[in-house]
């Protein structure tokens, strides 16, 4: 009888504890809505929940999958999108339908290879460049987009913007469109390098001094986290591609370049110059508090890809104002200091979906000018196609980035990413990481990598 | 129940103690031991304390006066936490799941356990081991196999899919309990039951059930715990922020969120409320019948 | 009497449910993780036979590998000891005092019955470089270490970082199983002791210490196979790094098999896992003797 009363009691209160909280929910569902309108004037009131019952029977269903919620996110370019799927809905009623899927980003690759491995592969899903989608064409999973774009939607495929597709295009295949980019630069504060008197370096030297200076003037001169390895891996790229040139990375994939090359250890002891001007804390800073340390005044500069924008001056509105940018500097005797890094967003089409007309449509109307400008002028992305952007409605910093664009002779993906799979993409992350924390010497960091390479490579 | 009624007979004093008694009241030794008690409930006790004042504070001032009470309480980490981290879909997903498969595995257990205790028949004592053996498998072990089959039949992204596995990781613990149980039951009730023209079936519900409640108690909580803290599977399993269970659901704020502790720390209470609640309410009853599934198990 | 209990037909209902779905769920699955283990299998590949490729990169050429398998064995070995020596040490106090010994029994048992994915996620903020600790430990002037990004020595901080919460966590439990124990000897046992003149300490060595050597083996093996599966905390606390040097084999495996996919390759870390946990049971069950005593 005692145990009957006491699970009774268990589940009565688990669930007051439910009601209690419910109402709490409720309250501030308003003040949530509020708030995200007043910061984002083109975002229209949601009603996804909405739309999603009007569905007739008559309709095709597509599902699209994403990486983070629609519904419940601060993340201003997936406010974005979820306009982009309500505006889908609504234009195409009665034809289309498209639903959304959505994870949140750690466990996205880990649910979507459920799906395909469950024969359910999402008529359209969101990948990143190189390794991650690389995998999904050689499974198969990825449908053939050139004929589409090149001949039967030549028109959508003409508003896109130059060399967009580079990065996507296996053995003269599209493989995917892209939806935006981002480029990775130095942001600084302007008022720290008044205060230390510096002025934007151009060169890697300049920049060591620079950062001594800064350093003297009391201030962190970098912001960078080791323990979230991308964000150490991008410096060592530019790093890598500073001194080499695009031909380090080709070198790397073909086999003619090992990484225990000249090119790439001067990168690498670069590196390890550069990093004695991190916080200390760099170690085992987070990403977003390496970011946080830049946007509360507290270090210089900082090596982001230009999707910081939007959580810079979402967490620090005021800081907008004093926030340059500046290309990554290049090297005395290095090479073309004008490449820059970056990364596109990139929609990918089931080879197996059944409704193809409709994934198309989806796909333009992620293009179109509304979600491009939307793009650039509310999330400070760079756009994929030529359409006009109103700069002075954009964050600042996009249109810094925009002229440092202007003068880029070329681009190139995160090395990370560029390097075959995710895994080869880790092994070079960690070996910088070893770099920056002295558990191995350059050289010997390098080594490790070319080891990976040699066994699971180049067999 | 006896046992239970056993330890937790407060004025049982030990023996030791005994001798000290008649020598003097309260000895030095006892203070230092109740300083030094006092001192670990303080480790114990502290962590918590200050997640919950940090979680009623906001990011910077967690920075500037760590120690020092919110100056206004940030009630809206709460919110925040329980629309963006759908605590409550959670708590009710993990009631559900671990409702369904304690029940499930009590019933299955209870039949199989009583097959094996006090039916006769050739394989009873393989059975049993062969259950046995499942109490040393950990559930990582067959993550890769059930995540691979489980994906085909489309069933990764659902509760359903993830009550199978609970029910089955609760059995052999279940079974070995009950068993026990069982056994320790007098033969004669039994057979005066036979007399009575019961047939094997109302034995077991009518004699056999009734009588095992502690064991059902005890093999039950175990399973409920366990369950209700279970991440690893869940995590792989399901990713649909609806079908989400509590634990997975923490993990939502390791990574993206990381640097927001107050909002983190609120989702953390939230989550861990219940299980304080509960505990707090039938601490005795619990922390006995873990104890007494810990040691048969 | 006996024909009913041998009714093969009730028998057969009886265990039916749970032996199918014991089997299907576990014994299956583990012939399975065998098969994948000798595998190339990715997630969006069919698996293809390579026979013992996967176990010798494993042992011969995966660094993660080794160090998951060094601070598993360091994760165990440590629990054991702690925990035996604490948790044993904590349940002779509590015996021994008069009021209060519910309260500070349930209070040390509490964190056994929370989530570990939570407490993770309390300690990781306790022992940021910035937050938590650090923030006494500046008050007093000294500066903290990073807790849980140094990366030197052979038993890295983090590591013992993380064995101590463990310990912290689940130490009730060996308490409580010791408590029970010694709670339940005789109370004559120990006067006939005094009477022969044996201080406390020596009725504790020659009396106590004997008496709970049953509850020893199952202490012990729960702490074994506890910590060889060891996820949760370490999950939410460092996920394995930073470079690495955190995992064990739980968060390898896990690691290789949903971030990079390696069925096949994970697999066959489950299978050492798997005779690593059997292996650790059957020593501890061939290893300690158990004098029965009477009681």
């Amino acid at each position: 009888m005692k145990k009957k009363f006491i699970f009774a009691l268990l589940s009565t209160s688990i669930i007051a504890s439910l009601l209690g909280g419910c109402q709490v929910s409720t309250d501030t569902g308003v003040e949530t809505t509020e708030e995200s309108s007043s910061t984002s004037t083109q975002t229209s009131d949601s009603n996804a929940s909405e739309t999603k019952s009007d569905t007739t029977g008559n309709e095709e269903k597509i599902t699209w999958m994403f990486w983070d919620d629609l519904e419940a996110t601060d993340d201003l370019i997936t406010k974005g999108y979820k306009e982009v799927i309500d505006r889908f809905n609504e234009q195409y009623k009665g034809q289309y339908h498209v639903d959304v899927v959505t994870t949140n980003l750690e466990e996205y690759d880990t649910k979507l290879n459920a799906l395909i491995a469950a024969g359910q592969t999402p008529d359209v899903f969101i990948c990143n460049p190189g390794a991650n989608l690389n995998q999904y064409v050689e499974a198969g999973v990825a449908a053939d987009l050139t004929d589409i774009l090149t001949n039967q939607e030549s028109e959508w495929y003409g508003t896109f913007s130059d060399g967009i597709f580079e990065g996507i295009t296996y053995d003269e295949k599209i493989m995917a469109v892209p939806t935006c980019f981002a480029a990775a630069c130095v942001f600084y504060n302007t008022e720290i390098f008044e205060k230390a008197g510096v002025q934007p370096p151009e060169t890697f030297d300049e920049l060591l001094e620079t950062c001594k200076k800064i350093q003297d003037a009391g201030y962190v001169p970098i912001s960078c986290s080791a323990n979230t390895p991308w964000c150490l891996s991008m410096v060592a790229g530019y790093l890598c591609d500073r001194q080499g040139g695009p031909d380090n990375l080709e070198g790397i994939m073909n086999g003619t370049l090992d990484w225990t090359s000249e090119t790439f250890v001067k990168a690498a002891h670069n590196l390890k110059e550069l990093s004695q001007y991190f916080q200390d804390t760099a170690a085992g800073d987070s990403n977003d508090q390496a970011t946080a340390n830049f946007y509360n005044g507290e270090a210089a500069m900082l090596v982001q890809g230009s999707w910081a924008i939007g959580q810079v001056n979402g967490n620090n509105p005021e800081f907008e104002d004093k926030c340059g940018v500046f290309r990554f500097p290049g090297v005395d005797g290095g090479a073309d200091p004008n490449r820059m890094i970056v990364k596109t967003d990139n929609l990918v089409m089931s080879s197996t979906t059944e409704h193809q007309d409709a994934c198309i449509a989806l796909m333009k109307q992620f293009t179109d000018d509304t979600a491009q400008k939307y793009i650039a002028e509310v999330g400070g992305k760079i756009p994929v196609t030529g359409v006009e952007i109103d700069y002075n409605k954009a964050p600042k910093q996009l249109s810094y980035i925009h002229d440092i664009l202007q003068s880029t002779t070329g681009t190139l993906g995160f090395y990370n990413e560029s390097l075959g799979s995710v895994e080869a993409g880790d092994t070079f992350d960690n070996a910088m990481v070893e770099v920056f924390l002295g558990s191995a010497t350059p050289e010997e960091a390098l080594q490790k990598v070319q080891d990976y390479f040699d066994k699971k490579v180049r067999k | 129940m006896s046992e239970i009624k056993n330890l937790q007979d407060e004025k049982s004093i030990s023996p030791v103690q005994v001798q000290k008694k008649n020598k003097k009241p309260i000895s030095v030794a006892q203070i230092l031991i109740y300083i030094f008690l006092s001192l670990l409930v303080v480790v114990y006790i502290f962590p918590l304390l200050w997640m919950i004042n940090v979680s009623l504070k906001t990011n910077p001032e967690v920075f500037k006066s760590p120690f020092a009470l919110p100056e206004v309480w940030q009630i809206g980490n709460y919110i925040f936490a329980w629309t963006v981290g759908k605590l409550g879909i959670a708590t009710l997903n993990s009631v559900l799941v671990c409702t369904i498969a304690l029940v499930v595995s009590l019933v299955f257990g209870a039949m199989a356990a009583f097959a094996i205790a006090r039916m006769r028949w050739k394989f009873s004592q393989t059975v049993m081991s062969y259950f046995l053996v499942g109490m040393m498998i950990p559930i990582h072990c067959v993550l890769i196999p059930l995540f691979v089959r489980f994906s085909k039949l489309g069933m990764t992204n659902s509760l359903t899919g993830l009550v199978i596995p609970y029910i089955a990781f609760s059995l052999p613990l279940t079974i070995f309990l009950l068993v026990g149980f069982f056994k320790s039951m007098p033969g004669e009730m039994f057979e005066a039951a036979c007399i009575d023209g019961c047939n094997i079936y109302q034995c077991f519900a009518k004699i056999a059930l009734p009588l095992a409640k502690t064991g059902f108690f005890v093999s039950g909580l175990m399973t409920f715990v366990a369950n209700w803290n279970e991440l690893l599977l869940a995590m792989v399993f399901i990713s649909d922020a609806q079908k989400k269970t509590l634990p997975v659901t923490l993990t939502y704020f390791v990574g993206p969120y990381a640097t927001n502790y107050v909002q983190m720390f609120a989702a953390v209470i939230i989550a861990i409320a219940p299980s304080i609640i509960v505990y707090c309410l039938f601490s005795n009853q619990i922390v006995e019948g873990l104890t007494v599934g810990a040691v048969k198990g | 009497m006996d024909k009913l209990l041998r009714n093969k037909k009730a028998i057969v209902i009886f265990i039916a449910p749970a032996f199918i779905l014991f089997t299907l769920v576990l014994f299956v699955p583990i012939l399975q993780v065998i098969y994948y283990s000798l595998c190339e299998y990715g997630a969006l590949t069919k698996p293809e036979f390579i026979g013992l490729d996967n176990y010798i990169e494993l042992f011969t050429s995966d660094e993660t590998m080794l160090t998951a398998l060094k601070n598993s064995f360091f994760f165990m070995i440590f629990s054991v000891i702690s925990q035996q020596i604490v948790g044993l040490f904590l349940a002779v106090l509590l015996t021994n005092i008069k009021k209060g010994r519910n309260f500070f029994k349930n209070i040390y048992y509490l964190p056994c019955v929370l989530s570990s994915a939570a407490l993770g996620l309390l300690w990781a903020f306790m022992f940021n470089p910035k937050m938590g600790l650090n923030q006494i430990l500046a008050c007093i002037g000294i500066e903290g270490p990073m807790w849980l990004s140094e990366t030197s020595g052979f038993i890295t901080l983090p590591m013992w970082v993380i064995a101590f919460v463990a310990l912290w966590q689940y130490v009730g439990q060996n308490m409580m199983l010791y408590m029970a124990q010694i709670m339940g000897i005789s109370r004559d046992v120990y006067e006939a002791s005094y009477i022969d003149g044996a201080s406390p300490a020596k009725s504790f060595i020659y009396i106590t210490l004997p008496l709970i050597k049953p509850m020893m083996i199952t202490s012990i093996s729960l702490n074994c196979i506890g910590s060889l599966k060891f996820f949760d905390l370490i999950y939410n606390m460092t996920q394995g790094g930073p470079n690495n040097t955190t995992h064990v084999l739980a968060t390898h495996l896990y690691e290789q098999g949903f971030k990079y996919f390696k069925y096949g390759y994970s697999s066959a870390i489950a299978v050492v896992l798997l005779i690593l946990c059997l292996l650790v049971t059957f020593i501890i069950n061939k290893c300690i003797k158990v004098d029965t005593y009477e009681v």
